[in-house]
């Protein structure tokens, strides 16, 4: 059970704070509700990029790195398709200097030509290290559009083309923080041994007089309903072909999605779960399988993966793949096979509750689900799901209709990574 | 009215303080330490064996030893254990490195005692099955295989290789084939040899209570006396100082730049140490500033002094695009220079001093992080004041220490250079 306390400021901003007297920490996390899919096809990798010019100094502080590094802290930021988050942990002395720096960089950034031009290479590299130059790099970047066809989700958080990111103007820039970086779009969250009465009129101090503004409302094209499989094969001079079959679910805040989860800890979660078992040890056709949702806040994906052993055709490592969704289709889960994820949620969680710094980001990833009190309401949720609801649910899902299979084949002769489109 | 312009004021703590490690030494020999902090109702335990890899009689024996203890034992087969592992939601996990091999469990308190009845079975009674060695290397065998196509994993290994020699404990790589040549009995001779009483340190951390502690000590009280294997210590090192592979297409090189120094103890390391930092220990470091924020060529860059039981060395890893390869090398061994030839400016150094304060206030926050600092220090053969005595050390060094280490110790002419890529 985590306790907090939430404050709405007169500009907009949401305020979450968590007292923790058992460290000499204070973490000090900022979502902002803009990610990927708030993107232009015609812009794409933006969201990223801007977390990238965010540490290029704000209006009235020209380096953002320093201040904190002088205070004893530590920062950093990441982007996905849903929001973007910073966070930082310091010295609980020294809350201030948090809030000084993250409130002005919400007032105005510097928008320095330097920095965007700087940070732009800085991007290109990120890419080719993460996507291309690596084996099985560029999957996602073949996945998303294969899975996706209106949806922004369609693309990577890198972005669709990485010429988007080459041709970025300051002009774009500017646009991009006054839509999106502001009071009434962010929700700030805070952990630590300090009084939550101190740390609100802290909050007040540096961000109460920020100006409110209207939060974005962006038109994000759904999705159409997919009615027939997808296939999509690639070659590549990888070890071992990799298979990636993606079935479409409901948004995260759905009950589908819970029992989606507790169906991908039952295939895939500890090296008991059901693919582990059968496909690694039993009759050994992967090296590795995994089955996970991809937790996103419009509808999303439900993955089942798998690296396939040399000798195993990949028809064969298919058909098995297919064989445990059937299962889950077809028979009832067993009484104790359901409390054993269960239980293992709820240690997962009870461990995840050790770090100040994890629960001050989940608390602002909750309540902007919604309402950070969901926070505390996942382990009820889980503990609620039956066989009934977790049949049914696979029912839904598990259909050829509903897939996007990437088969990705391992070919000695198949030139390296391209990048695509 | 609020001044925007300037940082409100903040403090840095002159001392650092450790919750103290409570040591006992079982009556088998087994020393064992009990870290009793935290908020929340759980326990870990880990397992410290002097039986890295240095010590294996085949190529992956030690690991694939290691690995398999928990794949059948006599009263559970591997898939037994794995579901009851899951079922109590105890975490299990092994580590293995040169020198040591670690067995971890951490589970909720309330399942102590069960944790501790299969741990018990895993330590004790190990069956090395034929048919779980053979699912376990074709296995380990292909991902090994995948990690050698990525730049940074074959910079790394070569990279160990240039520093302390093909043929060194420390330096060598197997081919992934050796897989092949192992056999359950090279396993059972090697845990019968090193997985005993005489061999071994534990830590527990978290809700260490006069009942978990008991519970903790009857296990490790079980372990069987036998008279520890020697340590056959590490031969001379020979390094290379250029070792360059080129990739055809390679977007970026994977750059490593190092050199063999000491272990922990030596009088140089703190001060190393902290000289390391200021070049690439931190985000907006000389080499990020160089490297990543004026020119662009890399997403990141890190420098670090670099601890083993009998040796240690200084490194340098980055991975750069890859028509800046030269170049990148080039503004390296240039920051090296500046670091031997000026002295550090007392603003700079001021910075470093509470970013590493700050590290290790984080570091220390909670139990599983303290018994990890204790871990180490008990391996490097101290206790935990060397945190305190790094840290003092690291409050007071001098510009002109830290420039007459970096002098003594990192002449250019003697690093070693890997690059995998252009």
């Amino acid at each position: 059970m985590i306790e907090f306390q939430k404050k709405t400021l007169a500009n907009g901003l949401t305020v979450i704070v968590h007292e923790d007297p058992s460290t000499p920490m204070v973490a000090v996390n900022v979502l902002y509700k803009v990610g990927a899919r708030n993107e232009d096809y015609d812009h794409t990798g933006f969201a990223h990029l801007f977390e990238h010019l965010m540490f290029g100094g704000s209006v009235n502080i020209p380096s953002y790195d320093e201040p904190v590094q002088l205070a004893g802290g530590e920062n950093n930021a990441f982007t996905n398709n849903d929001y973007t988050n910073y966070y930082l942990a310091l010295p609980r002395e020294n809350i201030e200097t948090a809030l000084w720096l993250e409130s002005d960089r919400m007032l105005s950034l510097a928008f320095n030509e330097r920095s965007l031009e700087v940070q732009r290479k800085v991007v290109i590299e990120e890419f080719a290290q993460r996507y291309l130059n690596q084996p099985y790099g560029d999957i996602w970047l073949l996945l998303r559009p294969l899975a996706y066809e209106r949806h922004p989700y369609r693309w990577a958080t890198i972005g669709r083309d990485i010429d988007h990111i080459r041709n970025a103007t300051m002009e774009q820039v500017r646009a991009f923080f006054s839509r999106y970086y502001k009071p009434s779009n962010a929700i700030l969250s805070i952990a630590g041994d300090i009084p939550a009465r101190r740390v609100f009129d802290l909050v007040e101090k540096w961000f109460g007089p920020l100006p409110g503004g209207t939060p974005p409302r962006d038109k994000i094209p759904a999705e159409p309903v997919q009615t027939a499989p997808r296939r999509l094969e690639v070659r590549r001079p990888v070890p071992a072909s990799v298979i990636y079959i993606a079935f479409h679910t409901g948004p995260r805040m759905s009950r589908e999605v819970t029992v989606c989860d507790v169906i991908s800890d039952l295939l895939s979660n500890g090296t008991s779960s059901r693919l582990y078992q059968r496909l690694v040890k039993e009759n050994p056709l992967f090296s590795n399988v995994n089955a996970y949702i991809s937790g996103d806040v419009d509808p999303g994906l439900f993955l089942v993966t798998g690296h396939v052993m040399e000798g195993t055709s990949l028809e064969t490592a298919e058909a098995a793949l297919w064989n445990e969704l059937e299962r889950m289709k077809n028979e009832p889960v067993g009484d104790y096979e359901l409390e054993k994820v269960k239980n293992k949620f709820e240690a997962n969680n009870v461990f995840g509750e050790i770090n100040v710094l994890n629960k001050a980001m989940n608390l602002a990833y909750f309540e902007m689900l919604g309402d950070a009190a969901l926070i505390n309401d996942e382990v009820a949720q889980h503990n609620s799901v039956t066989r009934d609801e977790i049949q049914e649910v696979s029912r839904r899902i598990f259909r050829p209709e509903n897939s996007s299979t990437l088969l990705y084949i391992a070919d000695p002769e198949a030139p390296d990574t391209a990048p695509t489109e | 009215m609020l001044d925007r312009t300037i940082q409100p004021p903040f403090q840095l703590p002159d001392r650092l303080t450790i919750p103290a490690a409570r040591q006992t030494t079982l009556q088998n020999g087994i020393r064992f330490w009990t870290i009793d902090a935290g908020t929340q109702p759980l326990v870990r335990l880990s397992l410290v064996f002097n039986a890295g890899t240095r010590y294996q009689p085949a190529p992956f024996a030690a690991s694939a030893t290691l690995n398999l203890m928990s794949e059948g034992t006599a009263r559970h087969t591997a898939a037994q254990i794995a579901e009851l592992f899951d079922f109590y939601g105890i975490y299990y996990d092994t580590s293995i490195d040169r020198d040591y091999s670690v067995l971890t469990v951490s589970c909720l308190s309330r399942f102590l005692d069960t944790t501790l009845e299969l741990l018990d079975e895993i330590l004790f009674g190990p069956l090395f099955p034929d048919h779980e060695l053979e699912l376990y290397a074709s296995k380990r065998k292909q991902q090994l295989t995948i990690e050698r196509e990525k730049p940074s994993y074959q910079a790394r290994e070569l990279f160990s290789e240039a520093l302390f020699g093909r043929e060194h404990p420390y330096g060598r790589v197997a081919a992934a084939a050796e897989y092949d040549q192992l056999t359950t009995d090279t396993l059972r001779t090697f845990y019968s040899g090193y997985y005993t009483a005489g061999n071994l340190f534990a830590v527990a951390s978290g809700a260490i209570t006069p009942q978990a502690a008991r519970s903790l000590e009857k296990f490790l009280g079980r372990i069987p006396v036998a008279a520890p294997p020697a340590d056959p210590g590490i031969p001379p090192t020979s390094s290379t100082p250029l070792i360059r592979t080129r990739r055809d297409g390679a977007l970026q090189s994977s750059i490593r730049i190092g050199k063999v120094l000491f272990p922990k103890g030596h009088p140089d390391f703190n001060a190393l140490q902290v000289a390391a930092t200021v070049l690439g220990g931190y985000f907006g470091s000389r080499l990020v500033k160089n490297l990543r924020e004026e020119k662009g060529y890399t997403y990141g860059i890190y420098s670090a002094m670099l601890n083993m039981q009998h040796s240690g060395y200084f490194a340098i890893a980055t991975d750069v695009t890859a028509a800046a390869t030269d170049d990148a090398v080039a503004e390296i061994l240039r920051e090296i220079e500046r670091l031997r030839t000026e002295p550090i400016p007392a603003t700079e150094l001021e910075m470093v001093r509470n970013i590493i304060a700050g590290e290790m206030m984080r570091i220390l926050d909670g139990p599983f992080g303290i018994a990890d600092v204790t871990i180490e220090n008990v391996q490097c053969g101290t206790t935990n004041d060397a945190v305190t005595a790094f840290f003092n050390e690291m409050r007071t060094v001098t510009p002109e220490r830290l420039q007459q280490v970096a002098r003594e110790w990192l002449d250019p002419a003697t690093l070693s250079t890997v690059i995998v890529g252009a």
